[in-house]
């Protein structure tokens, strides 16, 4: 489904990503771990478009899609979040998803009755008519994914949206994950608290200075002893797995 | 909402545009109405990119310039008609659009404003030093001769010319707010990179809401020509002009199909009342009338950045509120 | 006036001529955007009333000269502290409460600021052109076997003097390096206790009597009138974009870029054309390289 063959990015002397590969099985949910800096994000940036990796190949659905245009990508299905959320603040919440809506439905009518089909989804729908700007955090974290989801994409990439939580806010996000998922959608997920993703991925990746230094089931992850020395200066978040 | 009533505001400035003609004859009057909804369809039009896409301009005097003189110059220069003129300007800020539509792909904020004012002062060096064609900087008169196809009309028919481009300036940034394309520019002008990952093609959006722009203006420019009669480039590609557009519209309100026009109203009758006032002054009143559209410039934007429909808009909400409320008690 | 145009005979070497003529330019040009470098660098702000700041400090050096007969270079003196003042006073009143704000807010309220300025001018002094002519003015000196008047020159010099000691100030003092520390990172200069809204008070007040000072220098080499700010101005953002943003040796740099192209392009096409080259070179800098010809510090905040 998602396809990443030896991707490079630097800036200037700094080498963000190295070499990193991965392969996404269709209706797979991915997680990507790894300590502050790891190129997670910059990770995302490539593969959703935003980066133009120097070395290696994304693939999506069959095709090549490196150095594609976000809006590209996204079109052709594949569909991300952003770690430092990015609301359209000065409109209403369900303005926000219906401007996702229109990618698929050109119908501003029509769009908007998906919107409100997403955003109820979502657990927004109290807040549908309210300002995005006005939320709290937790619930324009949701809204990122609800308007993410409003396009409706096969590979879902999510950027740390459970960082910020609080626990019960935290399990109503991994309970949202977990649906989406169940209803067939491929999701890769960004964390930086390990504890959420055990709970939550069937495979999960780790990232460090920029490479791939693990892959396996949780399981496995937690006993991998590179995965340990990685995160020994964060043991606080260990300690929460 | 009926149609009717969310266009209220427009229905009461546009009616009673069009029936004012036909009781008042007094020219100084129809001369400040004609500017009014001349100076509302250029905001309006300014407001396509500054306001529903976000990309503000403080160089549409070179749009309006380019429109102004593409007029007159047809008229002069080539005897042709200057609804020819208003064509050919089209074409050729639809030209600088895409140049201006470019950059603002590649500069963010500021950046864009200052190359757009650097555009205006390139056109009007080119202009005034281009003598031998465009007359430099003495400007040219564009004479009167009366007929639709010269653009030589009176008083009351040039209230109906200006009347009918404002109305569908108003058209065009309703058809947006109600649109595929105008919630997708509101897309672009919140957050760029969001709705780029949402599948909007962010780049050729703001070229075409800047290109449409250009050519709104550019029509106006023309008109423009033709009604006052006379170009100069130290006027046409000023960067007065340009923040005019941009000060009407944020008066009155951005990103809204009316402010345009509530700003036109209400900046343009403060002018011509400063005018009034000043008017024994040795240094005229420009000056005053300026200090003080400065003075309200930084006011309005940390104050009221909404403009006056936005404040029209607090009250309306707030008088729903109370009715709810007395309704609650009753 | 014009500083492009030296006064000496037409068969002077043209090089050289062009060369000197490029540094004494380059040197004024410098004191005008350094205060804009450091407003722009540190508090992140467009200030598009910059030039008109420049203006005033044109009249203040005009009237000095026209009332009291007092030379331009002793005017300064009470211009440092003036412009100082000056600037203190219009960020307490208009800058503070736009530093957080949108770019589109930023960019309105100091136009605002530039129209008000403009026009307080026109009206408190006219429109009319004025001139400040010093007895230095016509005083002619040999350099490199081309001339130049006494006024170039000694412009030139204090220039240089004023933004060498701004630069050595951001460089050497404690509060420079705080100065410094707030313009790479506004949270983290808060978290260690950095009054920010201090350093912004001086940064701009600091900006502005540069400016200021340029502009009492600069009087007896240019027309003085309410808009002179304009061309100013925008000559300073492309300095500073040249240079890089709140980078004052790349702005040192950048000046010395625009001072060539306008010396150049004066030479070849004629005085007629020369403010198009710095539109032209404004924003093909902009187009081809919007983060500085060194470098790209800052600018990915200041674009977001």
């Amino acid at each position: 489904m998602l396809t990443l063959e030896g991707v490079t990015k630097r800036f200037g002397g700094l080498t963000a990503v190295r070499a990193v590969s991965l392969d996404v099985r269709e209706h797979e949910l991915v997680g990507i771990i790894g300590p502050n800096g790891a190129g997670k994000t910059t990770l995302f940036n490539v593969v959703a478009g935003y980066y133009r990796p120097e070395e290696g190949r994304v693939f999506f659905a069959g095709s090549d899609v490196t150095g594609r245009a976000p809006h590209d990508i996204c079109r052709l299905g594949l569909t991300r979040t952003f770690q430092i959320v990015k609301p359209f603040g000065n409109l209403s919440v369900v303005d926000n998803v219906m401007i996702g809506a229109l990618t698929r439905t050109p119908g501003v009518r029509a769009a908007r009755s998906d919107a409100e089909r997403v955003v109820d989804a979502c657990g927004l729908a109290p807040y549908a008519t309210a300002r995005a700007r006005a939320l709290p955090i937790a619930l324009r974290k949701r809204l990122e994914v609800a308007r993410a989801l409003a396009t409706r994409p096969r590979v879902l990439l999510l950027d740390e949206v459970m960082a910020g939580l609080n626990p019960t806010e935290l399990g109503g996000m991994v309970d949202l994950i977990r649906r989406l998922h169940a209803e067939g959608l491929t999701v890769v997920v960004i964390e930086h608290i390990m504890a959420a993703m055990m709970r939550l991925a069937q495979r999960i990746v780790v990232l460090h200075h920029g490479e791939k230094i693990a892959e396996g089931t949780p399981a496995q992850i937690v006993a991998d002893r590179r995965v340990v020395d990685a995160y020994l200066g964060e043991e606080f978040v260990l300690a929460q797995a | 909402m009926t149609a009717l009533t969310r266009h209220a505001g427009a229905v009461v400035l546009f009616g009673g545009a069009a029936v004012v003609p036909l009781v008042i004859r007094d020219a100084f009057f129809l001369d400040s109405l004609v500017l009014i909804l001349l100076w509302g369809a250029l905001s309006a039009a300014w407001n396509v990119a500054g306001g529903y896409a976000g990309q503000v301009s403080i160089g549409h005097a070179s749009f309006f310039g380019i429109g102004a003189y593409a007029g007159a110059l047809m008229v002069t220069r080539f005897g042709k008609s200057p609804w020819l003129g208003m064509l050919l300007g089209v074409v050729i800020s639809i030209g600088a659009g895409l140049i201006i539509g470019f950059l603002s792909n590649r500069l963010k904020g500021p950046y864009f404003a200052l190359s757009t004012i650097a555009l205006s002062q390139v056109l009007l060096i080119a202009v005034s030093r281009w003598r031998g064609f465009t007359a430099g900087g003495e400007g040219i008169p564009v004479p009167f001769r009366p007929g639709f196809a010269t653009l030589g009309l009176g008083h009351v028919a040039w209230v109906y010319m200006a009347l009918a481009v404002a109305i569908l300036y108003y058209g065009v940034e309703v058809y947006l707010e109600h649109s595929r394309i105008g919630y997708q520019l509101a897309g672009v002008r919140e957050d760029e990179d969001a709705a780029e990952a949402l599948g909007i093609a962010t780049r050729a959006l703001k070229v075409i809401a800047v290109t449409v722009s250009a050519a709104l203006t550019s029509v106006c420019g023309t008109l423009w020509a033709q009604y006052v009669g006379f170009v100069d480039p130290a006027y046409v590609f000023s960067v007065d002009l340009s923040v005019r557009f941009a000060l009407n519209t944020i008066i009155g309100g951005i990103g809204t199909a009316l402010g345009p026009y509530l700003g036109s109203i209400l900046i343009t009758v403060l002018e011509t009342y400063l005018r009034a006032t000043f008017a024994g002054m040795k240094t005229g009143f420009t000056g005053i009338y300026l200090v003080i559209y400065g003075a309200a410039l930084i006011l309005v934007v940390r104050w009221a950045p909404e403009g006056l429909t936005g404040i029209a808009a607090r009250l309306r909400a707030r008088a729903a509120a109370g009715a709810r409320g007395a309704r609650a008690h009753a | 006036m014009d500083p492009a145009r030296p006064l000496g005979p037409a068969q002077i070497d043209a090089v050289a001529q062009l060369g000197v003529s490029t540094i004494l330019l380059g040197g004024i040009y410098a004191l005008i955007a350094v205060g804009l470098t450091l407003i722009f660098g540190i508090m992140r702000v467009v200030n598009f009333a910059h030039g008109e700041f420049l203006m005033l400090g044109m009249y203040l050096a005009f009237w000095s000269f026209t009332l009291w007969r007092v030379d331009p270079y002793f005017v300064l003196v009470v211009a440092i502290p003036l412009f100082f003042v000056v600037g203190l006073v219009t960020y307490v009143l208009v800058m503070k409460g736009v530093i957080t704000a949108s770019h589109n807010v930023q960019i309105f309220t100091t136009f605002g600021l530039s129209i008000l300025l403009q026009n307080v001018a026109l009206v408190a002094w006219s429109g009319d052109f004025r001139f400040v002519r010093p007895w230095h003015l016509s005083v002619a000196l040999r350099i490199g076997g081309t001339t130049f008047n006494l006024s170039q020159v000694v412009a030139f010099v204090i220039a240089v003097v004023l933004t060498v000691a701004l630069v050595a100030f951001m460089k050497w003092t404690h509060t420079g390096r705080v100065m410094r520390a707030t313009a790479q990172d506004r949270d983290a200069a808060t978290l260690m206790g950095i009054d920010t809204d201090r350093v912004y008070r001086l940064t701009f007040a600091i900006g502005i009597a540069a400016v200021g000072a340029a502009g009492v220098l600069v009087a007896p080499l240019y027309s003085v009138y309410p808009t002179a700010g304009l061309q100013f101005v925008l000559l300073s953002y492309v300095v500073v974009v040249l240079g890089g943003l709140g980078d004052m040796a790349g702005a040192l740099i950048g000046s010395l870029i625009v001072a060539a192209v306008e010396v150049a392009g004066s030479y070849v096409f004629g005085i007629a054309w020369k403010e198009i080259f710095y539109f032209l070179l404004f924003i093909l800098v902009l187009v081809f390289r919007p983060a500085g010809l060194f470098g790209q510090r800052g600018s990915e905040t200041l674009g977001a």
